[in-house]
């Protein structure tokens, strides 16, 4: 009664009578009419464009600048794409590259980017929420918008969202599509492109079927406790098996394997004296086989190429009897892998073995020995492999592969905060999420399937960069904007070329119409370029081109008449239409031709930067080495590549001339005079 | 000049324009004081004759006048919001950001609105207990109860279909949790929800049909049983006061 007795006389003073009434709802409204205008004046961004003006006050070019400003809100507005990003409101600066010295945000000028600054909105790169006016709002997760700005090292993420290709400014990006496929993420999770097309593995997972004939069940007990610990570069994942489900796993995989049509040709004679092995190792090198297998040498450093297994303990995983025949011929046991079909003779692959077989480790193997398993162990192995879904990568006999066996991650990059659950110590924003994620599965929860990857710190950014980009606003966006990535094409090479060109498998390291790796250069127009004595001579014997790289072309011991119908399949099929190969005559170029050529190669372009015409004098070696120009190019070729290379052979690193015909004329005299013939032993390095 | 305005403006109440309005005049007299009252579209809902005791903050605590004047500001304030706001999906959800961001007084208005409908549902509530407890319910006022509960039950359905509106996740979350209390029910439950979301989801249809139901079907349902209400009071012998009525 108290309480509303004060209640009481508190409404008789405001509204005990009409006039009170009137009064105290009057005085009510001028308040609220105050209020409301006020608070709409002082909104945030009011303050900010006071502040760049004032900014800009002191500027020497203030005028223009202040002429070019526009008060009030800004945006940008893009139906079609869903963007209103009101974010010019604030950043008035975006298009004004003469404030570059200005590092206050929000008045940074935009950096320069190959499209217009505003030309797709801000939020489609940076993410935030465009259409708010209040910093918090547009920066932050906040309850009503869950998608904050995200962070700048993962920027390329967002180019991802349209190009599908590889660009040349986002290599992070590119670095983490490659991840993707090359550690095999692709197999268990589907992730795809915004075309649809789902990404394809690039690893290369070998077949377990005939797994007996090839290892011990030793070594794969060993390899499934640690694959990092038989090779550093080992892309299958630590599953982290307790050692019972080893034994089991490894019981069951020895249980499955089944004989594969091993040669009946007795296993050629290993010698095992000193000599032997040096010789081996010699053969290793002069055979090029590091272009693709890397071996740790004695500072622990890989030395060699990625494209095939690591070999720094071969010695301890492989039977001498599958070496033998693989190294025969290695489509007897694998029709599908990369690994060219070298012509070796039995004494070749004699030192082969000796040198291989010497690389053991016997710390790796330790002393494990296993009891003949029991058909209780097989069957948990068997279950095993169905639960770890072993098979997502690996043939196995009698197991199928699991679809989706992981969450579809093509929708990764918008996943909403409100949907995860956040292991302890982990940031609360979807790139700390997906990192940790990465870094450590088992984290989240002891029970996961995930595996552990050995990635290092780069390699996990570069993931969640490429993980990033697939937004469902990347799914949505119109088809004229996306720019799809080039798909490999089913190219093969016709006839008795053709059959020798699988054998050899070119395609593994050089691309020819669309199809193949980009290990080696492309060779669609290879017919057009060199000349067909010296093509024959470096496939019969291949010298060194390029002083700078590692990585060659491996010497196959190919017969003359192999080495004939390869150089003619090539001279006859790969010509490019833009040009006739005999459309100049190099024996029409004067002297004088060549010596302007020299002039302009050491004067005006330079080329000794990046090539050597005189061995003793040039120190390029990012390029071909020019010596053998004369002998090995066609003057056509020279003088076409030196006005536009680019058109010749997209991506190359030569630049694009655009030269003169008079000087691409005097260059081309100048090189194809460079004629010392080809060494005919392998380069040294 | 000042001689047209003479004869042509009333000189205060019972001028010529004046009276051609309000046809009763001046109310010197009880009987005129009443015509002013009854003859009135909009005054002759009230009594003509009210004890002055039952206007008192004591006997009411004012609550069903609170409840229309916050009915009368969620009206004044949801026009405005009207010309803002596209009952479409996702755009509603824009409409609402814009409101925030970039309309003048947007945010002020759409938390006016709020507020006003979280009072105002509050407000009828205490109305209701107001007059539960006082026993204001008991005849001859048992029909005016039962209206009562009726405007209790359009200002809660008002109060859920603008829930929808800002197409948040709060909103899709309770319409979603609220359709499906309605579908527990046994038989019709599933068809009563097919007819309230215009589908078998919340999806386009249902924030359509709750825009229509809030903005036109309510309030104009609302508006007529608040006149019948106000007019019954009138006809059921004006406020109760409290005390014994029949003896006074």
């Amino acid at each position: 009664m108290k309480i509303s007795g004060k209640m009481a006389s508190f409404f008789n003073f405001l509204l005990g009578d009409s006039a009170r009434a009137f009064g105290a709802l009057s005085v009510a409204l001028v308040a609220l009419l105050a209020v409301v205008p006020a608070a709409d004046f002082l909104r945030d961004w009011r303050g900010y464009q006071k502040r760049y003006l004032r900014l800009v006050r002191g500027r020497s070019d203030a005028t223009s600048l202040t002429r070019r400003f526009q008060p009030g809100l800004q945006q940008i507005w893009m139906p079609e794409l869903g963007v209103v990003d009101r974010c010019p409101t604030c950043h008035s600066a975006l298009r004004e590259a003469s404030l570059g010295d200005v590092k206050d945000q929000p008045f940074r000028p935009h950096p320069p980017i190959p499209h217009s600054v505003t030309g797709f909105g801000c939020v489609m790169c940076h993410r935030g929420q465009g259409a708010a006016t209040t910093v918090e709002e547009a920066h932050r997760s906040t309850k009503s918008w869950e998608d904050p700005i995200l962070p700048a090292r993962y920027l390329e993420s967002s180019c991802g969202q349209c190009h599908m290709e590889r660009l040349t400014g986002t290599p992070l990006l590119n670095q983490g599509r490659q991840t993707l496929a090359r550690y095999g993420c692709v197999r268990c999770h589907v992730i795809k492109s915004p075309d649809g097309v789902a990404m394809t593995g690039t690893d290369d997972p070998p077949s377990l079927a005939h797994i007996g004939a090839k290892t011990t069940r030793e070594w794969i007990a060993a390899w499934l406790k640690n694959p990092q610990a038989y090779a550093s570069s080992a892309t299958m994942p630590n599953f982290q098996l307790p050692d019972d489900d080893i034994r089991d796993l490894s019981a069951f995989l020895i249980a499955q394997s089944t004989p594969y049509l091993a040669s009946r040709e007795a296993a050629p004679k290993v010698p095992t004296d000193d000599r032997a092995l040096k010789n081996g190792a010699s053969l290793f090198g002069e055979s090029f086989c590091s272009s693709c297998h890397a071996i740790q040498n004695a500072a622990g450093m890989l030395v060699g190429g990625n494209l095939g297994p690591e070999l720094t303990r071969i010695g301890s995983k492989a039977k001498p009897e599958w070496l033998a025949d693989w190294l025969r011929d290695p489509r007897v046991y694998d029709p599908d892998t990369q690994m060219p079909h070298y012509r070796l003779d039995a004494q070749q692959r004699g030192l082969l073995m000796a040198f291989l077989g010497n690389k053991t480790d016997p710390d790796f193997l330790g002393n494990r020995h296993f009891d003949p398993p029991t058909s209780v162990q097989i069957d948990h192995g068997r279950a095993l492999v169905n639960e770890r879904g072993c098979a997502a990568c690996h043939e196995i006999n009698g197991v199928k592969k699991a679809d989706n066996f992981a969450p579809e991650l093509t929708l990764v990059g918008s996943r909403p905060l409100a949907k995860i659950l956040f292991a302890p110590g982990v940031a609360h924003t979807l790139p700390d999420y997906i990192a940790a994620k990465i870094r450590q599965p088992r984290s989240f929860s002891t029970s996961l399937k995930m595996p552990q990857y050995t990635l290092a710190p780069e390699q996990v950014e570069a993931l969640v960069t490429a993980l990033l980009a697939q937004t469902e606003r990347a799914q949505k966006m119109p088809t004229a904007l996306r720019i799809p990535p080039r798909r490999a094409s089913d190219y093969h090479a016709a006839g008795q070329a053709g059959r020798l060109m699988e054998d050899l498998r070119c395609f593994s390291c050089h691309t020819i119409n669309g199809r193949g790796g980009d290990m080696a250069p492309d060779l669609t127009w290879e017919g057009t370029a060199v000349t067909r004595p010296w093509l024959v001579n470096f496939l019969k014997n291949p010298n060194t081109l390029r002083p700078a790289l590692i990585r060659r072309m491996p010497k196959f011991n190919l017969t003359d008449a192999e080495a004939d119908t390869l150089a003619d399949y090539i001279m006859t099929v790969y010509q490019t239409p833009a040009f006739d190969r005999d459309s100049i005559d190099s024996s029409r170029f004067t002297r004088a031709d060549a010596e302007h050529g020299k002039e302009l190669f050491y004067g005006k372009y330079a080329c000794q930067s990046c090539h050597i015409v005189d061995p003793d004098k040039d120190k390029g070696y990012i390029g071909p080495t020019l010596t053998q120009t004369g002998a090995r190019l066609n003057a056509a070729w020279v003088f076409h590549w030196l006005k536009n290379a680019e058109s010749l052979r997209p991506g190359t690193l030569e630049p694009v001339w655009k030269s003169s015909d008079e000087d691409a004329r005097a260059l081309s005299a100048f090189l194809v005079a460079q004629k010392i013939a080809p060494q005919t032993e392998p380069a040294k390095k | 000049m000042a001689d047209t305005l003479e004869t042509q403006l009333p000189r205060g109440r019972g001028g010529r324009v004046w009276q051609s309005i309000f046809r009763s005049g001046l109310g010197d007299t009880n009987l005129r004081r009443a015509l002013a009252i009854q003859q009135n579209l909009f005054l002759h809902l009230a009594s003509v004759k009210v004890r002055k005791r039952s206007l008192s903050f004591r006997v009411t605590w004012f609550l069903g006048t609170l409840s229309l004047g916050t009915f009368a500001i969620l009206v004044v304030t949801g026009v405005p919001l009207m010309l803002y706001y596209h009952p479409s999906v996702p755009q509603a959800y824009s409409d609402m950001n814009d409101l925030r961001f970039v309309v003048s007084a947007g945010l002020f208005l759409r938390n006016l609105h709020r507020w006003s409908a979280h009072s105002m549902v509050l407000l009828v509530f205490a109305h209701m207990f107001k007059v539960f407890y006082r026993g204001a319910y008991r005849p001859p006022r048992e029909f005016n109860w039962v209206i009562g509960v009726v405007l209790l039950l359009l200002t809660l359905f008002l109060s859920y279909t603008g829930y929808l509106l800002p197409w948040d996740q709060l909103a899709f979350w309770a319409i979603t949790v609220g359709s499906n209390l309605i579908s527990a029910m046994p038989i019709v439950g599933a068809r009563i929800r097919f007819l309230i979301l215009g589908g078998n989801g919340v999806n386009a249809n249902a924030l359509l049909r709750f825009y229509v139901l809030h903005c036109v079907i309510l309030p104009l349902a609302a508006v007529a049983f608040v006149a019948i209400h106000f007019w019954r009071i009138r006809k059921d012998g004006g406020l109760y006061h409290g005390g014994s009525e029949r003896h006074e």
